[in-house]
């Protein structure tokens, strides 16, 4: 765009230097005119719906009151209450055991299943449907189903329990099972999702790369591991970053399941977040816990990015 | 996966006799058919894993709740018991929730669909100051959480003037702010840096207008995009759960989701009821994906292979 050349090529056009510099700038202009029309209809949602909000949140953390009130500057006040608060420090571990226990269930789980429908293709239509259904399930849904598998009278494994002659466990009632059953309801719904993921992934894969390994004696365990992983290793940080995202917001199946207990040993930040926000109206507190989640994941998906994406550059 | 060295044999220093050569190959087919089964076998195990809750929510749905208690536990009920199906119709609001979550998902799929496209042609193919800014503060709010978003949201929403009728408890309340999700303008913009640039080019030298171009060439090629976003949006919203129970405060404006939940507190030890709610929720929905088969599992696929 930036060449009035020396040889004038447009001279036939009589237009001056200046005047052409011009017509360069009005062209310009509108050209940025029609392709800010093409963005606008979602920029203005999103300014409105996800900015706005977000630094509205950050604002209202150093408030009190805010939802039927108005807002009253605090200072550090909600932060102090809630860097004291034996809950959140609680919410946070469970949040964190959680999604460790989850993407490193499912992605196994799930990467397995993907080798398998990968190398076995007959078929596979008909698995890769059923291991999606589970994601149709709302997560009201979701709770009732591990409701029915878990319940202390007439859930599965305490029947199958009961006809072994063990005792019946109260699942649902112990902190540790409760979390666990979580996990797995979680998993189970998750499950097809990363299946298909991965096996989109390892399609992509040449598979000449797996030949040349196979003429070069691999095995299949070697194969995997020094060239399906490292191929799969942009896919993995994508699906990671994701997973952390989504994982760390755990909440329906909370409120369906335990809504927290027993003795908050399933509590979760955002079930803590909704807990400060609708339960005990302690709004400042919530839009800081809110805030913390915010940093939380920030500072994960930058890890993640330093961890995965540099190891991928020394490979390449 | 090949046993290794059974097959080939060398010219040289190895040989085998026309039957040991043959033994090894019979063992070799068996040990691959034996892992073919095992492989089978693995994945039909995880596909009743998936499915099989789903059947077994049938029986307490058939049943009257206090069957559920019996012993020994039977899953086939000697009779059919239909009253819980005709509480849920007679009782709740059921049918209403239905018509709520179809306007809610599909409105927002809608909108998503018109301006994710077009701000994701833009962001591939026009030119604009701060394009590159822009796009990457929308890359990065995809790490928001929507907890952090839900009460500011609530408090617009609320305190909306009464002239515009979309407070709490209306549909645009619902729907609209639903609408800023960045992952569709990502994934569009992803889509249309694939498609050949000299195809606009060509438009543009004809004197196309812009719009002429993204109506006229980019649209059509977009459609399996389109698809894809769609059934993708449609879905989430589908299940959307803190949202619509944060904005509907009424029964009357309740989702599937939100409603369903709130059975639960209604008929506390009321299995079979919640059941047949749950049997109710999930038909229409196995039906659309069975229909839409092909582009659910495409959906899923495309999302790894648009990096």
């Amino acid at each position: 765009m930036s060449g009035v050349t020396t040889e004038r090529p447009w001279e036939e056009l009589t237009l001056s230097e200046a005047e052409y510099r011009r017509a360069g700038t009005r062209y310009r202009n509108r050209r940025s005119l029609r392709a800010y029309l093409f963005i606008v209809p979602y920029l203005l949602p999103f300014l409105a719906f996800l900015v706005v909000p977000t630094v509205w949140s950050i604002w209202l953390s150093f408030n009190q009151g805010g939802i039927l009130d108005t807002a009253k500057y605090v200072g550090l006040d909600n932060w102090r209450a809630i860097s004291s608060d034996t809950e959140l420090t609680g919410a946070i571990k469970n949040t964190a055991l959680y999604v460790v226990e989850a993407i490193l269930l499912v992605f196994t789980l799930a990467l397995f299943l993907a080798l398998l429908l990968n190398r076995y293709r007959k078929g596979s239509n008909f698995f890769k449907l059923a291991l999606y259904v589970p994601l149709l399930a709302p997560a009201v849904l979701v709770g009732l189903i591990w409701q029915f598998l878990t319940n202390y009278d007439f859930g599965l494994v305490n029947l199958l329990l009961n006809a072994l002659g063990l005792d019946r466990l109260n699942i649902l009632g112990s902190g540790t099972l409760a979390l666990l059953t979580i996990v797995l309801a979680e998993v189970w719904r998750g499950l097809g999702f990363w299946t298909l993921y991965f096996l989109a992934s390892l399609q992509n894969i040449p598979e000449e790369l797996q030949d040349a390994a196979r003429v070069d004696g691999a095995r299949g365990l070697q194969r995997f591991r020094r060239v399906t992983l490292p191929l799969l290793r942009p896919m993995l940080l994508f699906a990671v970053v994701i997973a952390i995202i989504a994982n760390f917001q755990v909440f329906d199946t909370v409120y369906v399941l335990t809504q927290g207990g027993p003795h908050e040993s399933t509590s979760t930040l955002v079930w803590f977040i909704w807990k400060k926000m609708f339960q005990f109206q302690e709004t400042g507190q919530a839009y800081a816990a809110a805030v913390l989640l915010l940093g939380i994941i920030l500072v994960l998906t930058a890890i993640s990015f330093w961890l995965l994406g540099a190891r991928q550059k020394r490979v390449t | 996966m090949p046993e290794p060295a059974t097959t080939v044999a060398d010219p040289d220093g190895f040989s085998a006799s026309a039957a040991e050569f043959e033994r090894a190959a019979r063992r070799h087919k068996l040990v691959r058919y034996g892992k073919g089964l095992a492989a089978y076998i693995v994945l039909a195990v995880f596909a009743v894993i998936a499915i099989g809750p789903f059947l077994y929510l049938l029986s307490p749905s058939f049943r009257e709740s206090f069957e559920l208690f019996s012993y020994p536990p039977q899953w086939i009920p000697d009779s059919f018991y239909t009253g819980n199906f005709a509480t849920i119709l007679n009782d709740t609001s059921y049918l209403r929730w239905g018509l709520n979550t179809m306007i809610f998902a599909t409105a927002v799929t809608l909108i998503t669909l018109v301006i994710d496209t077009l701000a994701g042609y833009a962001f591939a193919r026009l030119r604009f100051p701060g394009r590159t800014a822009l796009f990457v503060l929308i890359l990065a709010t995809l790490m928001i959480p929507t907890a952090v978003l839900i009460a500011p949201l609530y408090i617009m929403v609320s305190n909306l003037p009464a002239w515009t009728h979309s407070g709490v408890n209306t549909y645009p309340a619902m729907i609209i702010p639903m609408v800023a999700s960045p992952l569709g303008v990502f994934m569009m913009r992803q889509f249309i840096s694939t498609l050949p640039e000299a195809l606009v080019e060509a438009a543009r030298l004809d004197g196309a207008s812009e719009w002429q171009i993204f109506r006229k060439i980019v649209l059509p090629l977009m459609k399996p995009a389109i698809v894809v976003l769609g059934i993708f949006t449609f879905m989430f919203q589908w299940v959307n759960f803190l949202w619509p129970l944060v904005i509907t405060t009424t029964d009357n404006m309740k989702t599937l989701t939100v409603g369903v939940a709130s059975l639960q507190g209604q008929f506390v030890t009321d299995w079979g009821v919640i059941s047949a709610a749950a049997v109710m929720t999930m038909v229409p929905v196995i039906a659309i994906f069975l229909i839409f088969q092909r582009w659910f599992v495409q959906a899923s696929m495309a999302g790894a292979l648009k990096q």
